[in-house]
């Protein structure tokens, strides 16, 4: 449980109380501030995570186009070189990643390559596990990184430590806190209490959980004191979302497809100036083990289609600064197709960043294609140095505090 | 079997050498867990009945009443005439809501959701309907048996790739599932096991919706899996995997998870998976015994679990509703999270404090207001509507009985009287009020 006074704080951000000021007093924490490259305050920086569900196959989505082994091992699957969105002399994008395409020639999108994690584990559950907790020794991992960056966060702005689900069935474990509660949002209907007796219903059923939970004095929480907080977190959420469709309006034409949705939403919440500034979504249907191609393809153009929208809406807010965004997923394909035109689970692999700060580009190096453990990429960018360039170079949480030891960020940031 | 000794240790019987309570409290706490949810009339019958009498009953099949077979049977083949998934849920949401066997409805789902397979990938009403009778078949019964049946299940082969496995091309989808998620749990195999494993399988295809053994695709060769070495098939493998210790902890853990506790302690599981190894994977006396175990009525694990949806929805439903619209309340738990027939990944529904968010909660509150409005998804059952006169007190108190297990903070009882005095209304107004606060208290998530 907490202790009192920031107990009363945590009553007091639940409560409505609409004048949250934002970015008032410079945050003595901020002790890295001078390596910090953006120019936007800290406290408005907003992070987008797109997690590619089910293991992306990154040698499909920035094709090796030049290496004669990536040909061989993918003789049915492999994307022929005419079709490959060249991006230099060695790499390319997948043919659907015309979106990206753009992004990378105005110079904002970053490319890192060869990420992974040592003795990687190829069953999805295990290894979305340690890329959402960012404990790969924790068989049982109770929170995620996202998660332990709230709780660093709630004990100095508890005003900026609330983060948001968009359309998942269940909350991800990179946001699982024995503290923190983040919501799921799956559609924005889903916050809004049906009338009928409706208003007494709000009225006493806040009193009675917030009124229980501040007598609650145990330091271990139970599920009834969990239950509480998240009824408490329920009720005012709905009633922060209940009046804002109606201030939003953007001349970009968003996809109509489930990715470009929630991105608009969160593109919504941002002009709404809410205080959300950690967003997850989840993009599936990634385990592409038979017949990929058609499947891998929709899943690309959904992908790029989405971001780039995004981001054509965040200039148009003039928000872009604000924001970064990046894709994870929990391995890459194993570099030689199988029998079903298809690819089993791997290891190493790429991720994407759209970087505010104009680090785009490459980073890290590409794994060898001939050199290869059981069949699959070496990483040699550690997941956590990803992690550590956006929790220290981007949301100012000091990385070390959450990933239990120090991993050089990078610079994409 | 008949060798067994009685249990002891912390399962030793609740009603064993010392004087035991049972009230309404404890046999609310048995129903609540070993059925989806109760009506007032079963939970006066458990409290005359004591506990041996309750599991008795739980566990020996009972007669169905005419009706409930009549009904059943034409929504079976309805959900087999219009091939729709939709149709097969409300087929098996009336029969956890309204089979004289509730107990072998909820270890069905205990089931589905361990061999959790979906229709969005089988698509085949059929299919998915001869796995469900499976695991109601078996499913009181022997697990070796269950785990064999599932091995040569067509949902599952379609489900985990079987006819992707063939003899140059193992496809390892099923074997790392029955180590992983089946029968053994990680940390319990290595990768070569797997890849070894998936060979064995190999050939182990459907064809016209059949199980078809493709000799022609089936690798007859040595394989070397948990270190013993042999020219095993698919059968051989499930054995090997049922020998290994892991595979009676790994139940016993999911079952204490499921019935007693959110986390079961490592002495529990050692209890339990040793009681699971006597029996020979026989279920039926191994829940026998938990359900009258001391461990189950402990008081720290009395309202220790978070209701799924399913015991949220069809429970309340059960305890509050004489007639439901079926085709709303599918998605209603499909909103909730817990769309049966379609579990978001072969690891099922983790459950617990997962169930919660914002949203769901949202939603689980919208659900009360829904039911006690008694309109639209449900009508009141007339025992219900009829307790609706009377004073504050005995209003409230009856309804504190059936929906939060009679055990209910002083406090607590006192805000939800206060509720019921300054509501507006008529008696079936107020009583409505009331229903909607209890069902969205943080306490009626609990059970």
């Amino acid at each position: 449980m907490l202790p009192s006074s920031s107990r009363r704080e945590f009553l007091k951000l639940l409560g409505v109380t609409g004048g949250i000021s934002l970015g008032a007093l410079p945050p003595r924490f901020l002790v890295r501030a001078a390596e910090s490259p953006a120019a936007i305050s800290y406290d408005k920086r907003v992070m987008v995570l797109i997690q590619l569900a089910g293991g992306n196959d990154g040698l499909n989505t920035v094709v090796p186009y030049a290496d004669p082994a990536y040909e061989k091992a993918r003789p049915g699957i492999g994307i022929p070189k005419p079709q490959v969105l060249k991006l230099n002399g060695e790499f390319g994008l997948h043919p659907s990643l015309t979106g990206l395409r753009e992004l990378y020639d105005e110079g904002k999108l970053a490319i890192v390559q060869g990420v992974g994690y040592p003795n990687p584990d190829r069953s999805h559950f295990r290894s979305m596990d340690i890329w959402q907790s960012a404990q790969p020794e924790n068989e049982t991992p109770r929170d995620g990184w996202l998660g332990r960056g709230l709780e660093w966060r709630f004990e100095k702005r508890p005003e900026l430590a609330e983060g948001l689900t968009i359309g998942t069935d269940k909350l991800p474990l990179a946001f699982a806190s024995t503290r923190i509660n983040v919501p799921t949002l799956r559609r924005l209907e889903d916050f809004q209490l049906i009338d009928g007796h409706g208003s007494a219903l709000n009225r006493d059923l806040t009193r009675i959980a917030q009124k229980r939970l501040a007598e609650s004095r145990d330091s271990a929480i139970g599920e009834l004191d969990f239950l509480r907080r998240a009824t408490t977190t329920a009720l005012t959420s709905a009633d922060r979302l209940k009046s804002l469709s109606s201030a939003y309006r953007t001349t970009v034409s968003y996809p109509s497809t489930g990715l470009a949705n929630r991105l608009k939403l969160i593109a919504q919440m941002l002009t709404a100036d809410l205080p959300t500034r950690i967003f997850f979504v989840s993009l599936d249907g990634f385990d592409t083990h038979s017949q990929q191609q058609p499947g891998h393809s929709a899943l690309m153009a959904e992908l790029s289609g989405a971001i780039r929208a995004f981001e054509q809406d965040l200039v148009e807010h003039k928000l872009s600064d604000r924001v970064c965004l990046a894709t994870f997923s929990e391995f890459g394909r194993r570099v030689a197709e199988n029998g079903s035109l298809g690819t089993d689970h791997g290891a190493a692999s790429m991720l994407f960043a759209l970087t505010p700060t104009g680090k785009s580009g490459f980073h890290g190096q590409h794994p060898s294609l001939t050199d290869l453990t059981d069949g699959d990429l070496k990483f040699n960018i550690d997941f956590r140095s990803v992690y550590a360039t956006v929790l220290d170079r981007w949301l100012e949480i000091p990385s070390q505090n959450i990933l239990g030891s120090k991993f050089d960020p990078m610079g994409f940031i | 079997m008949q060798n067994v000794v009685p249990p002891d240790g912390l399962l030793a019987p609740y009603n064993g050498n010392r004087e035991r309570v049972w009230t309404a409290r404890e046999a609310a706490h048995l129903l609540a867990r070993a059925q989806f949810g109760f009506s007032p009339t079963e939970l006066d019958r458990s409290v005359a009945d004591g506990l041996p009498g309750t599991v008795d009953r739980l566990l020996t099949p009972q007669p169905e009443s005419a009706e409930f077979q009549q009904s059943e049977t034409v929504l079976r083949k309805t959900a087999l005439a219009t091939g729709e998934i939709a149709d097969l849920k409300i087929w098996w949401l009336y029969r956890m809501w309204s089979s004289a066997n509730p107990l072998a409805e909820k270890v069905a789902l205990f089931w589905h959701n361990h061999f959790a397979t979906s229709n969005d990938k089988v698509a085949s009403v059929p299919q998915m309907l001869a796995q469900n009778d499976l695991i109601r078949a078996e499913g009181l019964g022997d697990f070796k048996r269950l785990l064999h049946g599932m091995a040569r299940d067509t949902a599952m082969l379609v489900w985990l790739d079987g006819n992707a496995n063939r003899k140059r091309h193992p496809n390892e989808n099923f074997a790392r599932e029955i180590m992983e998620l089946f029968a053994l749990g990680v940390g319990n195999y290595t990768e070569k096991d797997i890849q070894e494993a998936a060979r064995a399988f190999s050939g182990w295809h459907v064809r016209e919706g059949a199980f078809w053994f493709n000799q022609l695709q089936h690798d007859d060769s040595a394989k070397t899996v948990f270190g013993k070495t042999g020219n095993y098939d698919g059968a051989s493998i499930v054995d090997l995997c049922l020998a290994q210790p892991a595979c009676s902890r790994f139940l016993a853990n999911k079952l204490l998870k499921t019935f007693v506790c959110p986390e079961p302690s490592a002495a529990m599981i050692s209890a339990v998976g040793l009681r699971i190894q006597q029996y020979d994977y026989a279920m039926t006396p191994v829940l026998r015994e938990l359900l009258q175990s001391q461990l189950f009525y402990d008081t720290d694990f009395r309202k220790s679990l978070i209701k799924s949806p399913l015991d949220l929805v069809v429970g309340s439903l059960r305890s509050l509703a004489a007639t439901v619209k079926w085709s709303l309340i599918v998605k209603r738990l499909a909103d909730l999270g817990q769309d049966i027939f379609e579990p978001p990944s072969v690891k099922g529904w983790e459950g617990g404090r997962l169930w919660i968010n914002s949203s769901t909660l949202l939603l689980r509150t919208n659900f009360a207001t829904e039911i006690a409005s008694g309109e639209q998804i449900c009508t009141l059952l007339k025992g219900i509507v009829d307790g609706a006169e009377g004073a504050s007190e005995s209003v409230v108190a009856r309804l504190e009985r059936l929906l939060l297990e009679g055990d209910v903070a002083p406090a607590l009882h006192s805000e939800i009287l206060t509720h019921h005095q300054q509501s507006e209304g008529e008696a079936t107004m107020k009583l409505r009020s009331v229903l909607q606060l209890m069902m969205s208290l943080p306490e009626y998530q609990l059970y």
